[in-house]
């Protein structure tokens, strides 16, 4: 009785029969797929790159086209209203990352006309020869030491303001909205902004610190200072969204469990670790992943305040360089698939540590 | 009768549609022509611009517009770049830094403009007429072959900006004649007679705290007593380090030299290292900005122009704002003169120089009629009277008729500076590989300026990393 109650939907390719793969009907995928690949192989063969592009592009929607008819005629129509979603996912994200990984096994320059296979040779090139790994590790332990003070600074200083804004006082409202508008600002105006800031002789910094030591101050004219100032201004663009999810998380815990906790005659930090914390973890390590992965590919700031100078270069500013000042495009995206291995892998961290700590609870 | 008539009309059928053909023939002829050039945003271009807008008529009845991409500098580069490489053929001329050319010329993007030039006896003249040291540097790649590609725009070279109201001072000249036993220049003859030992004098003597005396009233701020080029960004310690080691007779690769010369032993000889060394000495007479690497042009210009600095060297390219007395507190009070140069035991000033400036070029993708009409822009403005006129606004000229006329020196005060200067210009490399040769030697040069490492060591890091990168790309044998 049950069996016979559920529905179930056909597979959506299947339509055309396996054996009617020759039909020529505006569903059969089959054919569509074969013919698009025939046309696009010989056109990137015997045509010009200019003509072959718009033939092959052609060849796609030809294709797209009759999967979106099977799926209409299937009645398929879930499918049918995520494919515009998937479409643009696949055009601006995946073709280009899958692009960019056939790149990299090139040797190929943007400005020079020839290409050629290489294999891993990029990857062997940018980890380990004298001329281009030294600087790609030194760049990357240059990133981990922002990840690592950008990152618990943030998270400092978001977590600690947004215990100031849970509570209720005077202006809070206020308050707020000034603590949020430098996440609004563009980086470019931060950066600029703390140029002149940090300038040893037009700079507010400077001036401040000469009533207590006579002198000028240069905050970066060493890597010390030159890093406390890239990761201040980061800190201080940053905090605000690593409070605002804290916050969400703070504002959503029920106050009958504070007021249970008062009756009991619970202590503060023991209130803090068995109802609050519980509630803000999740959030905490949703920020925590986010501002991990922005701090990853920090190079904005870096060139604005620093150009990389005093040993502050990231291994995005790096790629920058690499990629878009010398055209080495085939180890710029070799570099570029060694940055994503170490965001995946520093994500499933994260997301285990995470999901084992749900489990646990 | 009747056939007559005929034929009369038929004659004059004729005769309207042969003229109306005709008018249909000139009025096709005349067409609109757009020429789209990626240009730095400064003044040299701007008034380029301005002077083609109010002047320019095609001779070919053509009506041509400039249309001109006005780039920031600090972004210049990487738009051009980006514009180039994705294929995009936005552009029919662009303005490029002469560094550029091996890079865009090997990629096939800028043209080989030698046929245009044997082509025309107008612009063939021009182009003889040009200041040898511009044209290689400008136009020829290889370097000095005879291989040319590109047309000055602005022909740029370093000057000494000094403050008038400071060195002539008849107590700052009495105390610096007391402490140093030499006179303080004033005049821009005497900054041209200014050594690198007399410059770090002066650097050393204008140091001053905020309530110091200067120039007979207490200072109101920090002074300083020298400022030049030495950032991170671009080619701003490059272009100081290489006429700091030219002047005391050293040398960078010499690209002439393929594929027998060597970038180990040269770029990193005791003469260089020395060089580099006395380079480094003089950034403690700097503004502090030069001890955190990020001492550019447009920095040292800022800091001179807010009235902290006695003595700056840069570009010519930037000088205008220096006049301007809304951009800047010291417009009244500035005297120029060629840069400090190195004295030798003869007595003689070595002068050799990093040259700035720009070409421009053309597109390989350009069709003839672009081609044709962009030639006639060039033709114009490397004419006798477009370059006269742009001086007297505050641009430059390479061309000899130009800068030898008695006029050019009257138009603005560093035109004095101009001629001498020009014989004593050199450039830095034109080959494809240029700018991973500038990026590690910037950051290489970086590290000596911000302290962290000396002058041998910096010049040694250079030179394997050239002697390496130029033996991968076939140009060291």
């Amino acid at each position: 009785m049950t069996s016979t109650a559920v529905q179930t939907h056909p597979p959506v390719f299947t339509t055309v029969a396996p054996d009617d793969w020759k039909t020529l009907a505006p569903d059969n995928w089959k054919l569509a797929i074969v013919v698009g690949l025939g046309v696009s192989v010989i056109a990137c063969i015997a045509l010009p790159a200019a003509i072959s592009f718009w033939i092959v592009a052609a060849m796609v929607a030809m294709v797209a086209g009759a999967f979106s008819v099977n799926a209409y005629r299937r009645r398929y129509y879930g499918g049918l209203l995520v494919s515009p979603a998937i479409a643009v996912l696949f055009v601006m994200n995946i073709f280009p990352l899958l692009w960019s990984l056939g790149l990299s096994f090139f040797a190929y320059q943007s400005n020079q006309q020839t290409i050629r296979f290489v294999g891993l040779g990029n990857y062997v090139k940018v980890l380990t020869s004298e001329l281009a790994g030294g600087d790609v590790w030194h760049a990357l332990n240059n990133t981990a030491l922002f990840v690592v003070l950008t990152v618990v600074a943030q998270m400092t200083t978001g977590f600690l303001l947004a215990m100031l804004f849970a509570k209720q006082f005077p202006l809070r409202r206020y308050l707020l909205i000034l603590v949020l508008t430098p996440m609004m600002l563009s980086v470019v105006a931060a950066g600029v902004f703390f140029s002149y800031y940090y300038d040893p002789t037009f700079g507010l910094l400077s001036y401040f610190m000469r009533v207590f030591s006579g002198n000028q101050f240069i905050l970066m004219d060493n890597k010390v200072g030159a890093v406390a100032g890239i990761v201040f201004a980061d800190a201080w663009m940053w905090s605000p969204f690593v409070m605002l999810l804290v916050l969400a998380g703070l504002v959503s815990v029920p106050k009958y469990l504070y007021e249970a906790a008062a009756i009991d005659r619970v202590s503060s930090w023991r209130r803090f670790w068995t109802i609050t914390f519980p509630y803000i973890r999740g959030l905490l390590m949703l920020a925590l992943l986010f501002r991990t992965i922005e701090a990853f590919k920090m190079a904005d700031l870096v060139y604005i305040l620093t150009r990389g100078g005093n040993d502050t270069l990231t291994i995005s500013y790096h790629l920058i360089r690499i990629a878009n000042e010398q055209n080495k495009t085939s180890e710029g995206a070799a570099i570029s698939y060694v940055m994503l291995f170490i965001v995946i892998v520093l994500t499933n961290l994260y997301l285990y540590i995470a999901n084992r700590r749900s489990v646990e609870n | 009768m009747k056939s007559k008539t005929r034929l009369e009309r038929l004659a004059a059928a004729l005769g309207v549609v042969s003229l109306m053909t005709l008018g249909g023939a000139i009025k096709a002829s005349a067409e609109d022509v757009v020429l789209h050039m990626a240009v730095p945003d400064w003044p040299p271009t701007r008034i380029m611009k301005d002077m083609f807008d109010k002047e320019y008529k095609s001779t070919s009845g053509n009506k041509v517009t400039l249309d001109l991409d006005f780039i920031p500098w600090p972004d210049f580069y990487t738009r051009v770049n980006a514009s180039l490489t994705s294929g995009e053929k936005k552009y029919n001329m662009a303005v490029s830094d002469s560094q550029w050319l091996g890079a865009f010329i090997e990629g096939g993007y800028f043209r080989k403009i030698n046929d245009l030039i044997d082509a025309d006896p107008d612009l063939k003249k021009a182009m003889g007429e040009m200041h040898p040291a511009v044209l290689n540097a400008y136009a020829t790649y290889p370097y000095t072959s005879k291989n040319f590609y590109g047309f000055p725009q602005f022909p740029d070279i370093l000057v000494s900006y000094a403050r008038k109201d400071i060195f002539c001072n008849d107590e700052e000249q009495k105390n610096f004649k007391a402490k140093y036993n030499k006179k303080l220049p004033c005049t821009g003859e005497e900054f041209d007679d200014v050594d690198w030992q007399l410059f770090e004098n002066i650097g050393a003597f204008f140091m001053r705290k905020k309530g110091d005396m200067l120039a007979g009233k207490p200072a109101d701020a920090d002074f300083y007593g020298i400022a030049f080029q030495v950032g991170k960004g671009y080619d701003f310690s490059t272009t100081s380090v290489h006429t700091f080691v030219w002047q005391a007779g050293g040398n960078i690769w010499d690209e002439t030299k393929v594929p027998d010369g060597h970038a180990v032993g040269v770029v990193n000889s005791d003469v260089a290292v020395k060089a580099l060394d006395h380079m480094l000495s003089l950034i403690k007479y700097m503004p502090p900005l030069a001890k955190t690497g990020t001492m550019d042009i447009f920095k040292s210009d800022e800091l001179f122009r807010a009235g902290k600095v006695a003595l700056n060297v840069n570009w010519i390219g930037l000088a205008e704002a220096s006049l301007d007395p809304k951009m800047s507190q010291v417009a009244d009070k500035l005297v120029f003169g060629q840069p400090p140069a190195t004295r030798g035991a003869d007595g003689k000033l070595a002068r050799w120089s990093q040259i700035g400036g720009q070409p421009f070029v053309l597109t390989t993708w350009n069709t003839d009629l672009i081609n044709k009409e962009a030639i006639g822009f060039v033709k114009w403005w490397l004419s006798k009277d477009v370059q006269m006129e742009y001086a007297s606004k505050g641009g430059q000229s390479a061309m000899k008729s130009v800068y030898t006329d008695p006029k050019y020196d009257t138009f603005r005060p560093w035109n004095r500076a101009w001629a001498p200067g020009l014989d004593w210009q050199k450039d830095m490399w034109h080959i494809p590989q240029f700018f991973e040769i500038l990026t590690q030697q910037q950051d290489q040069y970086d590290l000596a300026i911000t302290g962290k490492q000396d002058g041998k060591t910096t010049l040694d890091n250079v030179a394997k990393f050239q002697e390496n990168l130029l033996k991968e790309a076939g140009l060291i044998k």
